[in-house]
Parts: C-alpha cells; sequence; structure tokens
C-alpha cells in the first residue's frame, strides 16, 4: 500500500512548503499590494504598473470575526461528517484579510484577536479514495 | 439637467406566485404605476427594465422589450440594465437621465422577479477554478451569504458591545412597520423573544434575522414638470440620483470574495456610501434633512451599521436609537416603513424601484398603515453583486 492520494479541492490555492502550508496570492509588483487568490491585474487604480506576480501569504495572522455555520451549504459544498463549523476572518498583514474554516479550537474558546496559523485538513474523501484538502486556521501552538 | 418628478408607482404584492409569470407580474406592477400616475401607455416615451438572470428577457435580459411587446408597441426605446440586486436603482438612475436631459418626458423605470426555489444557483459557463471567486467560496468553505453578514455582526458585538437583543430588536420593528403594508409578504408581528428563539442561521444571526426571497415586481413613473403639473398629484421631485461602484481597499466582506485588501481612511460598503454621498450632493441636502430611509436590510445588521456608514448618526449609535425608538415610524429617523427586506423577502431586480415607490407614497401621504407623519424628504440605499450601489432622495 503507498501512501493515500490527496488533492487540493482547487488547484494554485495553498503551496506545501518544507515549513507547511503556505496560501498563494499575488504581490502587484508596482503598488506592492497583496492579493488572494492570485490576480489577474492590480485593481489599485492609483497603481500604473498593474504587475501582479504570484507570491505565498503570511501563514500567520489574527482573528478579525467568526461566525458558526449552523446549516450545510448547498452541494457544491462537500464535508464527510457533517457538522456546524466556524469560519473566520483572518487579518494576515500587509493590509489582507482571508476568509477560511477554523480548526482545533471550540465555539466557546473563539476570541477575536486571537492568533491563528494555516492548515490543511482533508473535507472529504473522493469516491477513488482521494482526500480532498482544504486550507484552514487553527489556534497558533496547537499541534494539529 | 432639468428637473424630473416621480409621476407615479405600482407594485405587484410581494409573496410567492406560482401561477403568474414573471411577465405578468411586470404587466400588472406597470398598469398600478400608470393609473397612479394618470396616464395611459400611449404616453410612456421610453422604459427601462432591470435584468434578471431568472425569469423572462429571452435569456438576454430584454425584460423592457418583452413588456412592450406584450402591450404597447410604439415604437419607444427598450433599454435593458444590469445590476443584480440594484438592478432597479441603475434603472431608476437610467431613466432619470432620459427625462433630465430633455429627450424624453415620460420614462418608466420597471424591475419584476421571480426567484427561485432555494439557493441561488451560478449561473450557467461559471469556471470551476481559481478564478472564480463564487466558486472558490463554495469548495473551499461553504460561505453561505448570512455567514457573510454574521460575520460583520459579530465584529460589530466586538467594537460596540451591541447585545443578541438589540439585534432581535432590529427584525421585530420591521415587522412593526410591515404589519401596516398591503405589499409586504410578512405582516405577523414578531416579538425580540420570536426572533431569539428562531433556529440560529450563523451566529450571531437567527432565521428572522436574515432576508428571505420573493417573487414581486414595481415600476415608477418618472417625467417632467410639464407632466406632473398636469396630473394634478402632489409634485415630488427626484432632488437625487446616483448610482456607484466599490472603492479599493473597501474593509466590507463583500459576497462572494474570500479576501479583502483593506485600506485605512476607506468607506465600509463604499458602492452603497458613495452612491448616497453623491445623491446627497445633487440634493443640496444632508442626513439631518431625511425623514425616512428605505435601505436593504439583507440582515438584521444593516439596519444598525448602514445609517452610520451613511453619516446619519455616530458608528455605535445605531444600537442606541434603535433602542429608544428613534428608528419607529414616527420617530427621528423612520428606517423602513415598508417593512423592509426582511419583511418582504428579496425579489433582487424589483427590490430598489419598490424602496421608491414606497417613498413617493410616503411624501404624498399615501402609505396609508404605515405612514411616516409629515415626510418631505424620503431617502433609498440599495447593493448589487458587482459591488454595485444606488441611492436616491425624494422631496416634496
Amino acid at each position: 500500500m503507498g501512501e493515500a492520494a490527496e488533492r487540493f479541492v482547487v488547484e494554485g490555492l495553498v503551496e506545501q512548503t518544507s515549513a507547511g502550508p503556505r496560501l498563494i496570492g499575488s504581490r502587484c509588483r508596482g503598488c506592492g499590494t497583496f492579493y488572494f487568490p492570485q490576480k489577474a491585474s492590480c485593481p489599485n487604480p492609483a497603481c500604473t504598473d498593474k504587475a501582479p506576480v504570484a507570491a505565498l501569504l503570511p501563514d500567520q495572522g489574527t482573528l478579525y470575526s467568526y461566525t458558526l455555520q449552523r446549516y450545510q451549504p448547498p452541494p457544491l459544498f462537500r464535508m464527510d461528517g457533517w457538522e456546524p463549523y466556524l469560519l473566520g476572518l483572518v487579518d494576515l498583514g500587509e493590509g489582507l484579510q482571508v476568509m477560511g474554516m477554523l480548526t482545533g479550537v471550540k465555539e466557546q474558546e473563539v476570541r477575536i484577536g486571537m492568533t491563528l496559523r494555516l492548515v490543511t485538513e482533508p473535507l472529504y474523501c473522493d469516491d477513488d479514495g482521494t482526500a480532498v484538502l482544504t486550507y484552514k486556521f487553527t489556534p497558533a501552538g496547537t499541534a494539529l | 439637467m432639468r428637473p424630473v418628478y416621480a409621476l407615479g408607482a405600482g407594485a405587484h404584492p410581494w409573496g410567492k406566485w406560482p401561477e403568474k409569470p414573471q411577465l405578468q407580474l411586470a404587466l400588472e406592477a406597470m398598469s398600478a404605476a400608470l393609473a397612479d400616475a394618470g396616464i395611459v401607455w400611449a404616453e410612456v416615451q421610453g422604459l427601462v427594465a432591470a435584468s434578471s438572470r431568472f425569469e423572462g428577457g429571452m435569456g438576454w435580459g430584454l425584460h423592457a422589450n418583452e413588456v412592450v411587446q406584450a402591450v404597447a408597441e410604439q415604437g419607444i426605446p427598450c433599454i435593458n440594465v444590469g445590476g443584480a440586486c440594484a438592478a432597479g436603482a441603475i434603472a431608476l438612475q437610467t431613466a432619470h437621465a432620459l427625462v433630465a436631459s430633455g429627450q424624453y418626458d415620460v420614462v418608466a423605470a420597471l424591475g419584476a422577479e421571480r426567484m427561485p426555489k432555494g439557493f441561488i444557483p451560478r449561473p450557467p459557463g461559471s469556471a470551476d477554478d481559481r478564478s472564480d471567486n463564487d466558486f472558490l467560496r463554495w469548495v473551499a468553505m461553504g460561505a453561505t451569504n448570512p455567514a457573510y453578514w454574521a460575520i460583520e455582526a459579530r465584529r460589530r458585538q466586538h467594537e460596540h458591545g451591541t447585545s443578541e437583543r438589540t439585534l432581535a430588536q432590529a427584525s421585530a420593528l420591521m415587522r412593526r412597520n410591515a404589519g401596516g403594508n398591503r405589499l409586504a409578504r410578512y405582516r405577523d408581528p414578531i416579538s425580540e423573544e420570536d426572533v431569539l428563539a428562531s433556529p440560529m442561521v450563523a451566529d450571531p444571526l437567527h432565521l428572522l434575522q436574515i432576508c428571505p426571497v420573493s417573487d414581486g415586481a414595481a415600476a415608477v413613473i418618472l417625467g417632467s414638470e410639464d407632466y406632473v403639473r398636469r396630473s394634478g398629484k402632489a409634485a415630488v421631485r427626484v432632488a437625487g440620483c446616483a448610482v456607484g461602484s466599490g472603492q479599493f481597499g473597501d474593509p466590507a466582506r463583500r459576497i462572494p470574495t474570500i479576501s479583502s485588501t483593506v485600506r485605512d481612511g476607506v468607506a465600509h460598503t463604499s458602492e452603497v456610501t458613495g452612491a448616497v454621498r453623491a445623491a446627497f450632493e445633487l440634493a443640496g441636502i444632508g442626513p439631518e434633512d431625511v425623514d425616512l430611509l428605505e435601505m436593504a436590510d439583507n440582515s438584521a445588521w444593516h439596519i444598525l451599521a448602514w445609517p452610520e456608514l451613511f453619516g446619519f448618526y455616530e458608528p455605535g449609535q445605531g444600537d442606541w436609537m434603535l433602542e429608544q425608538g428613534k428608528l419607529a415610524i414616527g420617530g427621528e429617523l423612520a428606517i423602513n416603513p415598508s417593512g423592509g427586506f426582511l419583511s418582504f423577502g428579496e425579489a433582487t431586480t424589483a427590490q430598489a424601484l419598490l424602496q421608491v415607490s414606497e417613498v413617493l407614497w410616503q411624501l404624498r401621504g399615501e402609505a396609508h398603515g404605515h405612514q411616516v407623519p409629515e415626510a418631505k424628504v424620503g431617502m433609498t440605499a440599495v447593493l448589487g453583486l458587482g459591488a454595485n450601489g444606488g441611492s436616491v432622495i425624494l422631496t416634496r
């Protein structure tokens, strides 16, 4: 038996580095603005270069706000063993806020301002047994 | 620009109307608006319709063409405008420009919608990759629309200490206002306890704090000064009318994106606040002059936050204004005397024209059962997908 196959829900969102996963965004060479996911151009009206290039984003941030998604989203969303989950808005610095699921933290423990780090986790298994991963945020210092 | 007046308005009641096609809703709203304006189809010189992606329009959003081909083939310009949930405001803006320019004397703006059941499906031809935000938000995290509003509401609780009870009070007020409005779909009164006892959808928002979807149609007829004189009705003027799009750096959680690039000093929900500011400038008035505000309350959070964003009062003060009854009919600033989206359910492209219709009837003193006393100045504000915003000010 070889290692179980894995893939991400969408290509080009996450890069697995030796130091852990990182989100792949863009940084404009002209005005320095960061974006997520990657952008085809730069919507900053003051930017004249409009030259975004792929860039890895910070893998830690602080929780800006959150909610508990209580009902099952429509079928494009897939999750084995459905249960309500936390969705957070995470400030990564560089003027960039990113939404994502939270893991390794209970609703009663969530605090706006807490430090979170990026992880990847399987959402579901494909029919052929491939584990399909998404990115999530978990309290910094949590082993996962 | 020459002055433009609201000659009349009409609407089909909001609800679920499985037996009536979208075109039928449109025709009934137009008939009601013509009767209200005291004119006939032969006098209409142009029709601007909000394009819908759900029903009607021959698959190309040709909703105005469909209407005139059904009821009045008289060679008039048919203009169809897109703007998602703000399309009605863009239709009104376009009709206004056609009359203000002097090219036409009577132009109608129309929005008629039958919404699909359940979740709104993605449009055909969307890419299943990272270039499509509406794909990403579902597959990567299942971010429903209420989750976006809930994240705003939770942040407000953190910043301003907004209580669950105050958020519930916002829903109860909308339902109380709707009680006297025959066009609203949900008219039974609800208490704060009822709101808090309804199922939690996305914390802190319960089911009764989130707008459902409905079918409905509304039309507004604009005309020149000569026409309003001839009608014998109170002269209600379109004093300000503006549409806008989003600003770079806007901190709002914009559906369906999964990130925000935030810059200091940029207004929240800038597509709407920008349109509101432009409408104020055109009208030459400010928030202190407004008697009633019809705004898009997709959730209870919007009722608290939006008037603050528009400069009606300081950030965080909305809780106190609501608790003190200052946002009720008869209060300092009546918010959604119609009952709002929470009591109507959103019939997307028709909603902004229902807002303008409501303001017209309020200023004429004809909002029977939910009349704002001595209303002289009314304003609307609406938001649509693609960072579209629109705002209209009527005065008498």
